[in-house]
This record gives structure tokens, C-alpha cells and sequence, in this order.
């Protein structure tokens, strides 16, 4: 498992980390127990500063997701990964909201917005499964 | 912008206070006060000229300041005795090689003068950056130089690294290997090294620095974290209404400001952010 990092997007490096873990723990792709990548493997693999991934874990940790096991490193939370669906709809919420600027700004339907919309989760969907 | 504390100065592992030098009628560096956490890596960016080789010079202590003071782990810098010596690694702009020794004799004539000095270090850091031992100094190309002149430096695994355009002439993949080499010894249990490194590669530094550190024309303009940066500061279209105060600069033209968002929460939703090339362009104008 690896993070899709860029270090050059308009989000610090630290919560892009914090933002894909809670995502892969709400959908479920990260089980309770699940050990997540070391500091080092992930800064090392990056070229990224080992703080930046430890200040990120340690924001997860505070909120509850995660657990620092010793000698294992960072696990998920047993009771951490339960996330509601109220709160998967207020993750997804921003890309959303900018996604229906952009269709504005476009000039683009709400019909034809949705219909991409919906070809792009068919599309995801299959990719998942191919994979 | 941060403001130093005394006690922050105390246990820095740089600092430096109305740190002036002048030479002829010029200031190169102009009343610079600065604290660097340990651990931190810090970017030093800015124009040529803008004071950033003078600023590691002094830091050194290989240039005497006109007035103020700097010191490194609280030994002041005109006065660094061995045992900071042996916590210190400094890479030149131009490098001082010794030219008639091969990569391998030249590593091991300054590991000697090094108790903590290990040549199996030297050896995978030379094999990451691609780094031929047998070659001859004075026929390496200007990247090679450069190459040698980080392995020196990082030999004795030093607790501080002053690195002055380390990889200006090292291509794309040599220079990730040598960000990963930064933090290579980095482990849960050590602290990690203190960087402070001068560059103009900007997106290098966007990967590994927890703080940047702008210079314009010997005197520093912008200090703090990059993840704050990233958060808070924003470029704004005027007229705006903001406390003067929350005012980093403003574009020639005045059509636009840079400001932290911090001390003028009511644009934080309303500005562009700003990468660190905009950055530089933005403090630079």
C-alpha cells in the first residue's frame, strides 16, 4: 500500500496523508489492525521529510483512527474505522462542490454533470475490479 | 511571520540576532534575527545576491559579521570549537577540492581529521548518488564535484548540515536520491538533523523543508513553516480590507497583496494559494 502523494499540490503534504487514510478507512479498504506503511518507508520512497508523514499519524492518532503499536508501528483503531455514513458524505462534499463550480463556470447541464458523474464511479468500479 | 523568544534562541540549534555584515558601502545582510528548532529543515531562498552564501559564511563563522552575532548550538559562530565542528557539515557553493587525490583518497584524508567519520556511510551514500570512487578529483564534472563535496560534508553524519546550492548541477534523479539521503539515519528514537539549504530548485525544497526562510536583499522577509504558508498566506485581488499587520507585500502594480490570512480571518476563503515558485515571484517583484 503507498500514498498518492504530490508535493507540489496546493495541499501541505501532511494532510493529503491524513485526508487519503481517513478516505481508504471510511470505504473500508483499511481493516481495523491494518498496519499502515512506517514513517520511513513512506519519506523514503517520497523523498519526503519523515516529519511530514509523523506529524500526519500523530493528527490521526489524536483524532482516533489510528493506534501506535509498539514495535509495529501505526495500526488502524478497532473502534476507528466505524465511520457513519453522515460523515462519508462530508468527506466527499468538497470535491463535489468544486466539481460543480467548474461544471457551472462550463456552462455544463446538470444532466450532462450527473451523467459524467455517474460514468466516472461506473469506470472507478471496474477499475476496482480489475484490479 | 514568527517572532524569535528568548528561550526558542536558547535551545536552537541556529540563531542569529541583528546579524549585519556590510562590505564597501554595501549591506548584504541586513539586521537578520532567526531561531531554527533542531530538527528543522529549512529552505533559504532568494535572488542572487540576496545575501544567502554570505548568511551560511557567517554561520560558519568563516565571515565575521560588521554587527550582531550567530551561533550554532549555542556556541557562537566566531568561536566553534571541535566538538561543534564534529556536529557541523558545510557544503560550499564552490567546492575546495583537493584535486590530485582520487574520490576515495579524498574521503579518506578528511575522514582522518573526523573521530565519528564512516567510510561505509560515505561509500552508499557515494553508490545512491552515483559516485564513482576510483575516479580522479581534478576529472570529475561539475555534478561529480558537487557530489563529493555532499559526501564529505555528510561523512561524519552531522548533527547540522549548512548546504549552499548543493545540487544546482545534479539531475532530477540524483537529487531525489540526495533528498532521501538527508534523512537516511533518521529514525523514531534519534532526533532528526537540522538542515538549513540554499536552492533555487524550488520543488526539491517544496518536498522535504518543514520551514522556508525568504531573503531579499540581506534582510529576511519571510519565516515559518511551509505547512502554514500553504494554509494561510494567500495572494488577494485589491482593494481589500485587511489589518496592516496581516500585509507580507504587495504586487507592483498594487493590483494584488500577499497576506497571512492568520491576522485577517475574513479573506481566508477569498485568496489564491500560492506555491513556492508564485512565492518567490510574489516576494520578489
Amino acid at each position: 500500500m503507498n500514498y498518492d502523494i504530490s508535493p507540489h499540490a496546493p495541499t501541505p503534504i501532511y494532510r493529503q496523508i491524513v485526508e487519503q487514510v481517513k478516505r481508504m478507512i471510511a470505504s473500508g479498504q483499511l481493516q481495523p489492525g491494518a498496519a499502515l506503511p512506517s514513517v520511513r518507508a513512506v519519506a523514503l520512497h517520497h523523498a519526503i521529510n519523515p516529519m511530514t508523514v509523523s506529524k500526519a499519524y500523530s493528527l490521526l492518532e489524536n483524532d482516533g483512527l489510528l493506534v501506535r503499536l509498539r514495535g509495529v508501528g501505526m495500526a488502524v483503531a478497532e473502534n476507528g474505522a466505524v465511520v457513519p455514513e453522515q460523515d462519508k458524505a462530508a468527506m466527499l462534499l468538497p470535491a463535489l462542490e468544486s466539481a460543480a463550480r467548474m461544471a457551472h463556470q462550463l456552462g455544463l447541464s446538470a444532466d450532462t454533470a450527473l451523467k459524467l458523474f455517474k460514468q466516472c464511479l461506473e469506470q472507478t468500479k471496474k477499475d476496482a475490479t480489475d484490479a | 511571520m514568527l517572532k524569535n523568544t528568548e528561550q526558542s534562541a536558547h535551545s536552537a540549534a541556529i540563531s542569529t540576532e541583528a546579524l549585519t555584515l556590510r562590505r564597501g558601502g554595501n549591506t548584504i545582510l541586513d539586521g537578520i534575527t532567526l531561531a531554527i528548532a533542531p530538527g528543522s529543515v529549512v529552505g533559504l531562498i532568494g535572488r542572487n545576491g540576496a545575501g544567502k552564501s554570505s548568511l551560511l559564511r557567517c554561520l560558519t563563522g568563516l565571515t565575521a559579521p560588521t554587527s550582531g552575532s550567530s551561533a550554532l548550538f549555542g556556541c557562537p559562530s566566531q568561536h566553534l570549537g571541535d566538538a561543534e565542528c564534529a556536529r557541523l557539515g558545510y557544503v560550499a557553493q564552490t567546492a575546495d577540492l583537493f584535486e590530485w587525490m582520487t574520490v576515495e583518497e579524498h574521503l579518506d584524508a578528511v575522514g582522518r581529521a573526523y573521530p565519528s567519520w564512516d567510510a561505509g556511510r560515505c561509500t552508499l551514500l557515494a553508490r545512491q548518488l552515483g559516485l564513482t570512487l576510483h575516479a580522479n578529483v581534478r576529472e570529475l564534472s561539475g555534478g561529480d564535484q558537487q557530489k563529493l563535496s555532499v559526501v564529505l560534508a555528510m561523512g561524519h553524519g552531522p548533527d547540522l548540515l549548512l548546504l549552499d546550492e548543493p545540487v544546482s548541477s545534479l539531475d532530477p534523479l540524483t537529487r531525489r536520491a540526495f533528498m532521501s539521503a538527508l534523512f537516511a539515519e533518521a529514525s523514531e528514537e534519534t532526533a532528526q538533523r537540522t538542515v538549513l539549504i540554499s536552492s533555487h530548485i524550488l520543488s526539491d525544497l517544496e518536498r522535504v523543508v518543514s520551514h522556508v526562510a525568504f531573503l531579499r536583499a540581506g534582510r529576511l522577509q519571510l519565516f515559518d513553516t511551509w505547512d502554514a504558508i500553504l494554509e494561510h498566506v494567500r495572494r488577494v485581488p485589491l482593494p481589500a480590507a485587511f489589518a496592516q499587520h496581516a500585509l507580507i507585500c504587495l504586487s507592483n502594480d498594487e493590483q494584488h497583496a500577499v497576506i497571512d490570512t492568520r491576522h485577517a480571518p475574513s479573506l481566508a476563503d477569498s485568496g489564491a494559494v500560492l506555491s513556492l515558485d508564485d512565492l518567490f515571484v510574489e516576494l520578489n517583484a
